[in-house]
């Protein structure tokens, strides 16, 4: 069975779904085969910054409905083909999402796929508890910015209420990725430090991906930040893909800002 | 750049408002898995003796000690 894994964020617009995106695309390239789930109903956009939207037939509700299979309605992406994706419905809205048919759904998709990634609205609503409900593992995506944060606290809140691993007795593990991190605002004291952040939410961190400019230019052309191994955001990503496939990978430290005095001191004695 | 050193940065003041706004997030939320059941077993107990009208339970910290306040409202003849 394979691994399920909710990508949340309680407030919108931190990232979330460039972030599924790129480690959606960072697990297959590491080899296992991995399908991401839109289930923003009403909202897609993942299929956007796949690069998929004209390949879209089918979506998510029709296969949960029963209407096409799993086969029918997943694409295979160009990029990597180990990397499958399955649409969100733009016509229907949140309401059509029904625990039963979720639940067959995520475990049909389980059985095929090594991690299935669910790509959660923003907000708290049904739509979202929906998309946590039947997950193994949730990641949160948040900013370092105070409304982010207040946020996600209480989109885990609700995640350890209403996920039924946590009714069966058992836990959901959480992991948290700081997005959007400006190395020379957390240098000057205007932006919240990882440290501070964990000691706020307190989940593990599996990752820090800085502020990047590529991001706008990859969206646009349909392609994650991570194909492109020049990029600092791009490489935070390959980082946390490899973490969640079980490498350990040492904690790079972002919020240096690159070429700074520090740095420099550091690969003299590399 | 020397008030650096005798400054609250702004990222210190942003802690300290969310650590203050969470914790109060986190009372007021009735995000206990148990809740529910917990409230539903609880109006059993109190209807073996007298009639209920609504409960609610409240967790309120004071002076860093965590309490449980369970208001149980009686029906009016009861």
């Amino acid at each position: 069975m394979g691994i399920i894994i909710a990508v949340i964020s309680g407030k919108g617009g931190v990232g979330k779904t460039t972030t599924t995106a790129n480690i959606g695309l960072g697990i297959a390239m590491n080899d296992k085969k991995c399908i991401v789930v839109d289930f923003d109903i009403g909202q897609r956009n993942l299929d956007m910054i796949l690069g998929l939207e004209n390949r879209v037939v089918y979506d998510m509700v029709q296969v949960m409905d029963g209407d096409v299979s799993i086969k029918q309605a997943t694409i295979k992406s160009k990029m990597n083909p180990n990397l499958h994706f399955l649409a969100a419905s733009q016509t229907k809205d949140k309401s059509v999402l029904e625990s039963e048919k979720i639940l067959k759904l995520v475990t049909d998709l389980s059985a095929e796929y090594d991690f299935v990634i669910l790509d959660a609205p923003a907000g708290i609503e049904s739509g979202y508890e929906h998309t946590i409900e039947f997950a193994d593992r949730a990641i949160v995506v948040v900013n370092p910015e105070v409304s982010s944060i207040r946020d996600a606290d209480r989109a885990i809140g609700i995640l350890d209420s209403k996920s039924q691993k946590v009714k069966d007795g058992s836990e959901v593990l959480k992991y948290l990725i700081i997005n959007r991190i400006d190395p020379k605002l957390v240098q000057s004291g205007e932006m919240l430090t990882s440290e501070d952040i964990l000691d706020i939410l307190s989940i593990p961190l599996i990752g820090k991906v800085p502020e990047d400019r590529g991001i706008i230019d990859s969206s646009n052309q349909g392609k994650p930040i991570i194909l492109d191994s020049s990029s600092a955001a791009g490489r935070a990503y390959s980082r946390i893909a490899a973490r969640l496939c079980g490498q350990e990978v040492p904690m790079e430290n972002v919020e240096e800002p690159e070429n700074s005095f520090m740095q420099k001191i550091k690969e003299m004695f590399q | 750049m020397f008030s650096f050193f005798n400054k609250k940065t702004s990222a210190k003041t942003a802690k300290d408002r969310l650590t203050i706004a969470i914790m109060s997030d986190r009372q007021n939320s009735d995000a206990f898995p148990f809740m529910d059941k917990m409230k539903a077993e609880i109006i059993e107990v109190v209807k073996k003796y007298m009639g209920v009208k609504a409960i609610e339970i409240k967790k309120e910290v004071e002076d860093g000690v965590e309490a449980l306040s369970i208001d149980v409202q009686l029906e009016a003849n009861a």
